[in-house]
């Protein structure tokens, strides 16, 4: 174990949160993220036992979850994981394939909310449409000029998967879209 | 403008970076006896219509997937889209 | 003067405002302008030529002369239509465009001056002598122009962006919009209604008819509550559509906090609506009829005159007349003398006109001038010839309406002159793909036709998606069609102005005529017409008809009137979106960000990038001092530096080395695992790209990078080679920029720093060499990435760790070889230290030059097919001479200025003379004086000669010498110790 102390994206010691009415917004330093690409006449993996979704969608199994990312590329994220070789282990569930580390590429925000407040919240913040958004669905698209993946996990949870090094900012975005929300 | 991508549906265009003429995806064999001249072609010559075009267009906030798109240069009509690799992988056969 | 009966205002509360400094009150429910009105205000600014009094001529968004500065202090916002801004108690207003009071402005002297001040006088007039331009005519019109002023402070309010979608989107929600918004939204449908107006109800509000057995505003109340209560309806008040944009997306802004004293959350929102299908119901305005002297404060359309008594219970003078071409304006009279006002006359120019009520009717009759200094006192009606004077405060002017079409035309569809209905209509093809149009805006003018239309279209609207909508019971309604005579305007001597907010008159656009400026294109660039923030709605059709007049065609003939966006003016604020400062963009900070700042690192921006710039120390006066230390320190002992930015690319797959090969003018596929190759990427067309590095780190993996600024772009290009080139091909990109904190350690003493970090790996010269690369542990078992790499000449490494772990990494390195004289620097210091090297970056990079000038000609295989290969074989690209480089003043104490030019000594310094140019230039604290990096003619030729840099902007020549790119080390032997 090293003896390096980590940072979040955020900057700190600890991942931060923060409360507005009843949404909240959480930094999730634990869920590991990898890369998986399958090579050219390989076969669709079953890593950790989790089917890979189709275009536009999320798929979650126990502890791990997988989302589309592009054709024949998805990210799996995994609980708890982020201080592990989570690159080497998804390799070892999907032999054949292209993995590559990416826990530390991005910074997470799990938003939880009502449904109304994150349909609001959605309309605010990226072009998409907010009702069809369904849980289980995954997509990347632009947010205040940033490149974010969104999933939505249920009715009431969002992920927001931000380039580690604008975490700053998508953070700012949501908490300043929330803020201007009519949130009780 | 909303793309109709192949596999995501419709995309609004903010999404997308624009390259222009797809005839790029013809690039001429480097190797081949008069590829200068072929190579002079397929950098500075295109087609500029006033009318239906095909173009390529990547998804780059998106599913990072270069397409190609038919589209009306006049009105802006989307006639089709389709993913560039397959285009490209027919044309090849 | 006074308040009437009835209307839609709140009167149990009071609101207080001023104008120009005068205490009023009003109601909620009001408007400024119905609020002045009621208050007997009339003159409420200048025009904006002539400065001629103006009063309130409209009661919506089409006001084209009652412009105020609403707020005060940062808040001003100027040029604000009294009519659609909405009372609150507070609200401060003044008056635009006078020098002095507003009953006594200085500047309407201009008046008398009007002979001077016809169409195309700025064209005419401030045309020489030329040096005039500048100093004299641009000032003095720059004064003059304009209407109100900017408060030139920051906007303290917060502007909102969003994105909506629906199925339909209903604009207007008067009786059409009202009925296709219940009829869609009772299907299940998702519907947007928006509307401009802080009251549902459009001009059934201004109305005193019935629907049903309720009384007009009643019946609104029942739909709106019906609306409110359905799920898949979304009602946006205050929100204009602007504009209509490709595959149904609109652009709306909602008015959130301008109603408000103060602001709360958001001033506005720019909602980006995407519809499925849209609905235009945006009813008419109604137009004007020119006569002398038409503009008088009291002088408004008689619908807006309708709308003041009914709406808002204001009436703008105890005595009315009206003056109409058609039936409306009789309704109007009707309306005015049931509601107890004296109506003193009612003009029409129709012999055979009746009376709808009991006022006195001059039928085949016109208006021919007026009186009345600061507001009208008196009309001059002219019968067969003979004037007479009638008292009136007020006239109403009723030239028919004019259907709101223009989204309908943002696809430059052209409206269709319809002789029926007396006016333009919406082409039934050409406009925006998806959008129809209903009720009054599509020629459905009577409230029975306009509810029934609006139903109608929007079930078929919907039946287009495959949405049944069943047609709702609809109330009885009004349906008398009235009968209108074509009056454009009324002939005479004196001026008759078409278009209010820009002072044309008939006469400006007889001269148009006169002057051949008739295609309608011409005529408004002309004269000014249908320009500034009512963008001519009141004038338009008007001025088209006058011209068809004088050229003595048919309307149709003479041309259509078409409109861009936006349909009313939008803020810049609102369009810049909610961000300023800091936050205007995204920023991304590096992962030692924590740890440079609490250094005292000063940031620069590197396109999104914080990076650091210099580490200054207490006691360094200026920047060059904690440079020139950071850079000594590193060639003395060891520096480190962030370097996380590069862009990385991870490229895994069977044929991974055959794709580089492709992607890179030099061979890649050759290198061997565990080695690092430098990499030049060209265009297509033969000219250097980008630059990076490969690391082979397996068979099937490489990790690429690319330069800081061409990150993006480059990933781009490689997807574009995979995907479109050669799909073939078995490979997988992904970028890992942000994912590994990336630290530069540079300087002698770089080996034995690291070796205290790493955990038993060995870094002696053999087993890892120059350009070698592992994965290793650091710190107790943290995974890393090692590569011996250099940018600055010095024996060099990069060290990748999770990026979580750079900022400990970082504070580490600087604290365990604190005694080998560990230094943190920033990319003032790396920019030096490459100088100094010799090494190119972006501004040799810069899309202009070419491997060959780069001294890297060699490097570009002819064996392999790369990108660019076979271009770089052009004559002209072989015939390149210039060539990078190194350049030093002959006087040490000489700058050398980045950009200057190149020429022999004593040749003319001009084009064709030009040898080169200086692309990168520092201070260099080994050389001890200033150096540069030039692309010279014949360079490598001409090494030890004098050449001169022209710096003509600066009016200075250097004398230099041409040297080696590479200052430092010029063998390599410290990059391989």
């Amino acid at each position: 174990m090293t003896d390096l102390s980590p940072i979040s994206a955020l900057g700190h010691a600890v991942p931060q949160a923060v409360r507005i009415g009843t949404l909240t917004i959480t930094e999730n330093a634990g869920l590991a993220l990898a890369s998986l690409a399958l090579r050219q006449g390989g076969g669709a993996p079953q890593p950790f036992g989790l089917p890979l979704p189709g275009p536009g969608g999320w798929a979650n199994a126990g502890a791990t979850s997988a989302f589309w990312t592009g054709p024949g590329a998805w990210m799996i994220e995994a609980d708890g994981r982020a201080e592990d070789d989570f690159a080497s282990a998804l390799k070892a569930e999907a032999p054949g394939c292209s993995v590559a580390e990416q826990t530390d590429g991005w910074a997470v925000f799990e938003i939880a909310a009502s449904v109304a407040t994150l349909e609001a919240l959605l309309e605010k913040l990226v072009n998409i449409d907010a009702s069809r958004f369904v849980p289980g669905s995954a997509l990347r698209t632009g947010l205040e000029h940033m490149s974010v993946f969104l999933i939505r996990r249920t009715e009431g949870q969002l992920a927001l998967w931000a380039m580690r090094s604008a975490a700053g900012s998508a953070f700012h975005a949501i908490e300043a879209a929330a803020r201007r929300l009519d949130v009780a | 403008m909303l793309i109709p991508h192949p596999l995501l549906g419709p995309r609004d265009a903010q999404e997308f970076t624009y390259l222009g003429d797809a005839s790029l995806l013809n690039r001429p064999d480097g190797m081949a006896e008069g590829a200068l001249a072929a190579f002079c072609d397929y950098v500075y010559l295109r087609d500029n219509p006033a009318g239906v075009h095909r173009e390529l267009w990547f998804h780059e906030q998106g599913d990072r997937s270069w397409l190609v798109v038919t589209r009306n240069t006049v009105t802006h009509e989307i006639l089709g889209a389709e993913l560039a690799r397959d285009v490209a992988l027919r044309r090849q056969k | 003067m006074t308040r009437l009966s009835g209307g839609l205002i709140d009167r149990s509360k009071t609101l207080r405002f001023t104008f120009n400094g005068k205490g009023y009150t009003g109601h909620p429910g009001d408007t400024l302008a119905s609020a002045l009105l009621a208050n007997g205000v009339r003159l409420v600014g200048r025009s904006f030529k002539y400065h001629r009094p103006r009063g309130i001529f409209a009661a919506g968004s089409e006001e084209p002369n009652a412009l105020v500065t609403l707020r005060s202090g940062a808040r001003a916002e100027p040029n604000t239509r009294a009519t659609v801004a909405e009372l609150f108690d507070g609200l401060q207003a003044t008056s635009q465009n006078h020098v002095g009071p507003l009953n006594f402005d200085l500047l309407a002297v201009n008046d008398l001056l009007s002979p001077f001040f016809a169409a195309g006088f700025y064209y005419k007039t401030f045309m020489w002598p030329k040096v005039f331009w500048e100093k004299l005519y641009e000032p003095m019109i720059r004064r003059a122009a304009g209407l109100g002023a900017m408060s030139m402070q920051a906007d303290p309010d917060a502007y909102d962006k969003g994105f909506l979608h629906c199925d339909l989107l209903v604009i207007g929600a008067g009786a059409a919009g009202l009925a296709a918004a219940l009829t869609a939204a009772r299907s299940g449908a998702r519907v947007i209604l928006a509307d401009e107006d802080f009251r549902l109800g459009g001009r059934l509000l201004a109305e005193g008819e019935t629907l049903g057995d309720a009384i007009a505003p009643d019946w609104v109340a029942g739909v709106e509550a019906e609306l409110a209560s359905l799920p898949n309806l979304r009602i946006l008040r205050r929100t204009t559509v602007f504009g209509a944009f490709d595959h149904g997306i609109y652009g709306a802004v909602e008015r959130v906090g301008d109603h408000l004293p103060t602001p709360q959350t958001v001033r506005q929102t720019l909602w980006r609506i995407t519809a499925k299908r849209t609905l235009l119901a945006a009813g008419t305005t109604e137009r004007h009829i020119p006569f002398a002297n038409n503009d008088r404060p009291g002088i408004m359309l008689a619908g807006a005159l309708r709308a003041y008594v009914h709406r808002w219970a204001a009436s703008p003078a105890d005595k009315v007349a009206i003056f109409t071409s058609n039936d409306d304006g009789h309704r109007t009279a009707a309306d005015l003398v049931a509601k107890g006002m004296q109506v003193t006359a009612v003009i029409d120019p129709r012999r055979d006109a009746k009376a709808l009520g009991q006022y006195p009717l001059y039928a085949g009759a016109v208006v021919s001038d007026t009186r009345g200094r600061l507001g009208l006192s008196h009309v001059q009606i002219t019968r067969d010839g003979a004037p007479v004077w009638v008292e009136a405060g007020a006239l109403g002017v009723a030239g028919g309406w004019n259907p709101n079409l223009h989204l309908a035309s943002h696809h430059r569809g052209r409206p269709v002159w319809s002789d029926a209905h007396l006016a333009f209509l919406p082409a039934a093809a050409g406009g925006p793909p998806g959008l129809s149009v209903a009720g009054a805006a599509a020629g459905q003018g009577t409230t029975q036709a306009a509810l029934t239309h609006g139903a109608q279209a929007a079930q078929a609207a919907l039946a287009d998606l495959g949405i049944a909508a069943s047609l709702p019971d609809l109330p009885a309604a009004s349906d008398a069609k009235g009968n209108q005579h074509p009056l454009w305007h009324v002939p005479g001597k004196h001026r008759a102005w078409v278009d209010f907010q820009n002072d044309v008159t008939v006469k400006d656009i007889k001269l148009a005529h006169q002057e051949n400026m008739r295609p309608v294109e011409h005529l408004k660039r002309w004269t000014t017409l249908g320009m500034a923030t009512d963008q001519g709605k009141t004038a338009n059709v008007t001025a088209l008809a006058v011209m068809a007049e004088l050229t003595g065609q048919s309307i149709p003939q003479t041309g259509a009137t078409i409109f861009r966006p936006p349909y009313t003016p939008v803020s810049l604020a609102v369009l810049g979106g909610g961000d300023t400062g800091p936050n205007f963009r995204p920023r991304r900070l590096t992962p030692t960000h924590p740890w440079a700042a609490a250094q005292g690192a000063v940031f620069v921006e590197v396109g999104q990038w914080m990076r650091a710039q210099y580490f200054p120390r207490p006691g360094e006066a200026t920047w060059r001092e904690t440079v020139d230390r950071e850079v000594l320190a590193t060639r003395a002992g060891v520096g480190i530096c962030d370097v996380t930015t590069l862009g990385k690319v991870d490229v895994q797959g069977r044929d991974a080395g055959s794709f580089l090969d492709r992607l890179y003018a030099n061979p890649m596929a050759s290198l061997k695992v565990g080695m690092v190759r430098y990499g030049l990427m060209l265009r297509e067309d033969g000219h250097a790209y980008d630059d990076g590095t490969c690391a082979r780190l397996a068979e099937d993996h490489y990790v690429v990078t690319t330069t800081t600024a061409q990150a993006g772009p480059v990933y781009r290009q490689m997807e574009f080679a995979r995907q479109c080139l050669w799909p073939d091909l078995d490979v997988q990109l992904i970028s890992t920029t942000d994912a590994w904190a990336q630290l530069s350690v540079a300087g002698p003493n770089a080996r034995k720093l690291l070796e205290r970090v790493v955990d038993g790996f060995d870094l002696s010269n053999e087993a890892f060499p120059f350009m070698a690369c592992a994965p290793l542990t650091v710190c107790g078992g943290l995974r890393a990435r090692l590569f011996r790499i250099s940018f600055s000449g010095e024996l060099a490494y990069e060290l990748a760790v999770p990026a979580r772990y750079g900022n400990a990494l970082m504070a580490r390195l600087v604290q365990v070889g604190a005694d080998l004289g560990a230094t943190p620097y920033g990319t003032e210091a790396l920019g030096v230290m490459r100088i100094e090297k010799g090494h190119a970056a972006g501004n040799e990079l810069n899309g202009q030059t070419t491997a060959q000038m780069l001294g890297m000609g060699k490097m570009v295989s002819a064996k392999k097919d790369a990108i660019g290969t076979v271009m770089t074989r052009r004559e002209g690209m072989l015939a390149e001479s210039r060539i990078l480089v190194g350049l030093q003043p002959v006087d040490p104490a000489d700058p050398v200025t980045a950009g200057a030019h190149l020429f022999a000594e004593g040749a003319a310094q001009d084009t064709w003379s030009d040898q080169g140019w200086i692309t990168s230039a520092c201070f260099s604290p080994h050389v001890g004086s200033a150096i540069g990096l030039g692309f010279l003619t014949d360079g490598v030729a001409r090494l030890g000669e004098v050449i001169v840099a022209a710096n003509p902007l600066e009016g200075k020549s250097t004398r230099l010498r041409v040297v080696s790119p590479h200052f430092v080390d010029p063998d390599g032997g410290r990059l391989r110790d």
